[in-house]
């Protein structure tokens, strides 16, 4: 396995860090975050125009049919501005799913709008446990009730992919969240550059061809987008983590106490030795989880791959998000610094597709339960 | 990297499964001195074996001697040979440490001399750069060295000299100008072990066997032309030879490490201990960090490979030792844990055995080739760039 990145990568890399850099500074991102919902319209055209959306959707669908790598490389920058955008949702969660579904005419209808950013996707993952909703066949159509209580980026999204159960059979359907019946409110999130919202369903009509897939390959293709979208939400992880490094030692270069700067102390210069340790080696393993996942890994593997990305940047991510309020002394602890909205996705990103707790159980498993090895 | 190598990989594996049985059947799966059953006499000759199969020297460059492979070929060698049970290397110093630096800095006839020894198994070398008082603080070296007529002569003290005394030859960093201090005014010599004015005396560590000594030098002798680069500037040779080293067994290692979390999850399965639910979370973290670890060391050889010779060292090359290291001490750690009230009573499971040498031996490896502590100053301070 070779990690060398190619020029392009680094370019796609470097393009979107510049883009960011700008765009999503820490003014506008708080800007973003508490005046406009959470999402940054404005910003997110750009990203669209970057390709950033269909980065892994093949060519023929509009997208630029790169790999995960480049996922990745992309979630670091955006996850190190906090950039409000639903990017994770809709390009790589739902993006993911509908392309594991390996049904041509799903990806035809589906794929070119969600590659170009003319609408946004997002998918329900159960963020917090609520009643399944009912669902009643009419006609050539589905009725469907109940109440989503988390789904994130639901305001920006125009479309929900929704996993149900209808009678003994498992479907996925695209809900149109403008549809009749659907009403959406905004929850109150403290990872304010995350927004979800609360969604209730009426009597909403899904019509057949809103189907996208029926049976085991529903679960299939929600399992694969799991994982692959989990290693892509470390990577976004990585980016919350180096950002709190740099600004940390940032910090401590300017701030003199005792007559002199913070950063020559060397029970803090370990402190932020520690942090980049964490985050390096959580790099590495997206990077090498990525790589692995360019091509297509087995069951076993991608569960092992997937295991180590999300749990070593969930460990970087924590360490470096509780330092750097720690180690910002007294402003650590105030609105006005950044080190709170990190430490803030952090938390809430480890509630996302699986905790590192139940990562690590399922990988348990497979190592210690099956026949002797 | 993998892929390309099939029939190479194929051909050291043939070969290992040839060789590797009869008499050196008993050192299969040894790691090195300290563990029971490594006969260094035996060592040497399948280092002998080795060199006769030409895998010695194979990343040297051919008018050498070596076989002038990539650094990828290296790796795979390593991998397949840790993959079939390969002993601990006890040419390693000589091979990878000293030869480099032989060919850096030495003269011809230092070449001539000392590479073909090194190359065919037949002398063995030991690093002389620790003192009572230069631990981490490497440049406080107070060994002596004055040249008398057309000899070195060598007073004082160097310790944790690994294999000192299974070895032939060191070398040794001294102060040759009286008065000097810190990096100015040492020395590099090659010195032989065996002769009057050297001492040896093992060091009994935490697992009970020795593979540490102290080597006293009172007024040891060596050869006036036998000091490496010029006499003055040994602190330039002793870096450059630190330097030399450049993960090319890192992954020789991770197969080891690989192997070793094997055992560990037969051990776990035998005896119950798979069913707690804080060590299936434990064996799982440090399985998933093995696999990072394994990641870390491709990314940092992804680097070594796309830009050779002098480049600054990446972020990723940094942790490598601290990351490693610390994996190691915490899975050994885990390993008597999993042993449970077996990692203090001793019995004849060869897997239970691996694992209580693992938990005590792997305090070592946060504290030699630079401490945790020295880690971490160096990524603040190189890394980081934070004020020293």
């Amino acid at each position: 396995m070779d990690l060398k990145l190619t020029e392009e990568q680094r370019q796609i890399a470097g393009s979107v860090e510049q883009l960011l850099a700008d765009a999503s500074d820490s003014a506008r991102m708080r800007r973003a975050a508490f005046e406009g919902e959470g999402f940054d319209a404005a910003l997110w055209a750009q990203i669209g125009e970057l390709g950033a959306c269909g980065l892994h959707v093949p060519e023929t669908h509009g997208g630029l049919g790169l790999g995960v790598t480049e996922l990745v490389l992309v979630a670091e920058q955006l996850g190190r501005r906090l950039a409000c955008v639903p990017w994770l949702e809709s390009a790589v969660l739902a993006g993911t799913t509908i392309q594991s579904l390996n049904d041509a005419a799903v990806a035809a209808r589906w794929l070119p709008s969600l590659a170009s950013g003319e609408r946004v996707f997002t998918q329900d993952i159960g963020l917090l446990a609520s009643a399944p909703p009912a669902v009643r066949r009419e006609g050539a159509n589905w009725r469907l009730d109940g109440v989503l209580a988390v789904v994130p980026a639901a305001m920006a999204a125009q479309w929900l992919l929704l996993p149900v159960q209808a009678g003994g059979e498992r479907l996925l359907l695209a809900v149109a969240l403008d549809a009749a019946g659907v009403a959406r409110q905004p929850r109150v999130n403290h990872d304010a550059t995350r927004p979800v919202a609360r969604v209730s369903l009426k009597n909403v009509q899904v019509p057949e061809a809103d189907c996208l897939g029926r049976g085991a390959a529903v679960d299939r293709a929600l399992e694969r987008s799991r994982r692959l979208t989990a290693v892509v939400l470390a990577s976004e992880l990585v980016g919350v983590a180096q950002q709190c490094l740099d600004l940390t030692v940032a910090h401590l270069a300017q701030r003199v106490q005792f007559g002199k700067p913070l950063a020559t102390f060397q029970a803090l210069k370990h402190r932020c030795a520690q942090m980049m340790v964490t985050v390096e080696l959580a790099r590495s393993a997206v990077l090498g989880a990525a790589r692995e996942f360019d091509g297509d890994p087995q069951e076993g593997r991608s569960l092992r791959l997937a295991t180590m990305a999300r749990c070593l940047a969930d460990d970087a991510a924590r360490y470096c998000t509780q330092e750097a309020i720690q180690l910002h002394g007294g402003v650590g602890f105030t609105w006005e610094f950044d080190p709170h909205l990190y430490f803030k996705r952090a938390q809430a990103a480890r509630s996302w597709l699986g905790t590192p707790t139940g990562w690590r159980e399922q990988l348990a498993a497979a190592l210690l339960d099956g026949a002797a090895a | 990297m993998t892929a390309d190598y099939e029939a190479f990989r194929a051909e050291i594996a043939a070969w290992m499964q040839q060789h590797l049985r009869g008499e050196f059947e008993s050192i299969r799966n040894c790691s090195g001195l300290g563990d029971a059953g490594y006969d260094p006499k035996l060592a040497k000759r399948w280092e002998q074996a080795l060199a006769r199969g030409g895998w010695v020297g194979i990343g040297w460059p051919k008018e050498h001697g070596g076989r002038a492979l990539p650094l990828a070929q290296q790796v795979v060698f390593h991998e397949e040979y840790v993959r079939a049970g390969g002993p601990g290397r006890l040419g390693h110093i000589g091979e990878t440490l000293l030869a480099p630096t032989l060919m850096a800095f030495g003269t011809r006839e230092q070449q001539q001399r000392f590479l073909p020894g090194i190359l065919a198994g037949t002398e063995y070398w030991a690093q002389g750069y620790s003192e009572p008082n230069a631990g981490s603080d490497l440049a406080n070296v107070q060994t002596r060295a004055r040249l008398e007529g057309d000899s070195w002569v060598i007073d004082g003290q160097k310790t944790w000299t690994s294999w000192a005394h299974e070895s032939d030859w060191i070398f040794v960093v001294a102060r040759c100008e009286p008065g000097s201090q810190r990096h100015k005014g040492l020395v590099m010599l090659l010195v032989p072990l065996r002769q009057a004015g050297v001492a040896i005396r093992p060091i009994r560590q935490i697992t009970g066997d020795s593979e540490f000594n102290e080597v006293f030098f009172d007024g040891a002798r060596t050869a006036g032309s036998l000091h490496l680069g010029a006499p003055g500037e040994g602190w330039k040779v002793a870096m450059a030879l630190l330097g030399f080293e450049r993960g090319v067994s890192t992954l020789g290692q991770q197969a080891g490490f690989e192997r070793e979390m094997a055992c560990l999850i037969d051990v776990a399965r035998r005896n119950g201990a798979a069913r707690d639910p804080d060590m299936r979370q434990r064996i799982a973290q440090a399985a998933a960090t093995l696999d990072a670890l394994r990641c870390n060391a491709l990314r940092v050889l992804a680097q070594d490979e796309a830009a050779s010779g002098g480049v600054p060292v990446s972020r990723e090359a940094y942790i490598a030792k601290y990351v490693w290291s610390n994996w190691r001490r915490d899975f050994g750690r885990l390993a008597a844990d999993v042993l449970g009230a077996a990692a203090c009573l001793p019995d004849d499971d060869p897997m239970a055995q691996k694992l209580r040498q693992v938990w005590l031996f792997s305090r070592s490896d946060t504290i030699y080739a630079g401490t945790n502590e020295i880690q971490l100053n160096l990524i603040a301070e190189r890394a980081l760039g934070m004020p020293r």
